[in-house]
């Protein structure tokens, strides 16, 4: 599976990375909120009025994507989003219960079902194509790859916009910070849509190798995968996109993973970048086809010239585990 | 309140209530709400609908009376002054 157009929002800012590049700057705070591009130019005014942050966000990314590989109508649109459009749901849960569950605006509800983001695509570009959203906590952008792969099985020479949107509202922050989430490493949104293909071409970036997922793994489960990847990979694994955060209720995992993926590997924490969701995968998986596309990982004064492979790995402490590997076309 | 600083707080107020991206001065209060004029659809006439219900206390009787009704903000205004309940006291 390739990916022909990618498109990111998230606390770092990258949406614009063609046009200057990225700083890694690690967020600071608790709290890391998504640097938004200026959307007038990207959706039509009349139609953001409705939107909130996690649909526009969704829908700029689905477009963007769509303008790089140069689609303008996608055979499938597939989404993951673990949260939905919190926003929305707060606003209507809040009018439920101050009106009495009486008088309550459409917008609102239209527009806090899971799906939106996906629904307000394909109403965009008048797309009545396969539209799928997958609500899958940890594993909700996973489920959504793997989709888009088993759709090109299916569909040879078809073409499928994938990715993932989540947003942290002052509600949803306010609740998880109290469950101790946001304890060692800030919170997070962001979006992230990829346009895939089943055959390369002069615009891919890179190509999806594996999508694996596992829940809640023992040691030899946990094991056995992180060989077959590494086998798989022919031991050429360059980078570990790794989900650890700073004290991770995980951290054993992640260290016998980036063992066994080999002593050259390279370990990179994205998460301190755009915070924990998640959906964070889906701009892990956009920053290493990113550094695939252009040859040279390079992030905070460190280099390292033509990658060959990049595995994004989570282990959510949810007890879902990932694993994206990409490799350069 | 007179029908001029009711057309004034019906402008306000729908643009709040829609999230339009224009100010009160923008909008004239004879031009159509709907498709040629402000651009608005089926799902605003709800939230309209909403809004004449929950700050003005006035229902819809007919909802074949709606297009008329919400043609301009002059004819809700026309609408509400000639339909709204007296304040008590």
């Amino acid at each position: 599976m390739y990916i022909n157009g990618a498109s990111a929002i998230s606390p770092l800012p990258v949406f614009d990375a063609m046009a200057s590049g990225i700083s890694f700057i690690p967020g600071e705070g608790n709290r890391l909120t998504a640097t938004e591009p200026a959307y007038n130019n990207l959706i039509d005014p009349k139609l953001i009025r409705r939107m909130s942050r996690v649909i526009r966000m969704g829908v700029a990314t689905a477009m963007d994507a769509l303008r790089q590989a140069d689609v303008s109508n996608p055979d499938a649109i597939i989404t993951g989003t673990a949260y939905g459009c919190l926003e929305d749901t707060g606003i209507f849960l809040k009018r439920l219960v101050e009106n009495g569950e009486e008088m309550l605006t459409p917008t609102a509800f239209i527009q806090s079902t899971h799906n939106t983001v996906g629904a307000q695509v394909a109403l965009l570009l008048k797309c009545h194509a396969y539209n799928n959203t997958y609500v899958q906590r940890a594993q909700s952008f996973e489920r959504s790859l793997q989709d888009a792969r088993l759709w090109l099985t299916e569909h040879p020479g078809s073409s499928v916009l994938v990715g993932a949107a989540d947003e942290l509202t002052d509600y949803s922050y306010g609740l998880l910070e109290r469950f101790g989430l946001y304890r060692h490493q800030a919170g997070g949104e962001g979006a992230a849509y990829y346009l895939v293909t089943d055959t390369a071409s002069e615009k891919s970036w890179a190509r999806v190798d594996r999508v694996y997922t596992l829940f809640d793994p023992g040691p030899q489960e946990l094991q056995e995968l992180a060989t077959t990847l590494e086998q798989e990979a022919s031991g050429q694994i360059d980078v570990l996109l790794s989900g650890e955060e700073e004290m991770d209720y995980n951290a054993d995992q992640y260290a016998k993973v980036s063992s066994i993926l080999g002593g050259g590997l390279s370990v990179i924490r994205y998460k301190k970048y755009c915070g924990v969701y998640p959906t964070a995968t889906a701009f892990a998986t956009w920053l290493a086809a990113w550094w695939l596309k252009a040859g040279k990982v390079e992030v905070e004064g460190w280099q390292l010239l033509s990658p060959r492979r990049i595995l994004v790995y989570q282990a959510d402490p949810s007890g879902y585990h990932s694993f994206i590997l990409l490799s350069a076309c | 309140m007179n029908r001029e600083q009711l057309v004034e707080e019906l402008k306000q107020q729908i643009i709040e209530q829609l999230n339009l991206q224009v100010q009160p001065a923008d909008i004239v209060a004879s031009d159509p709400l709907f498709n040629e004029g402000l651009g608005l659809d089926s799902i605003d006439a709800l939230e309209l609908i909403v809004l004449m219900q929950q700050k003005y206390r006035i229902k819809l009787a007919n909802a074949e009376d709606g297009p008329k009704i919400f043609q301009s903000v002059d004819t809700m205004a026309d609408f509400i002054l000639a339909n709204q309940t007296p304040q008590a006291g």
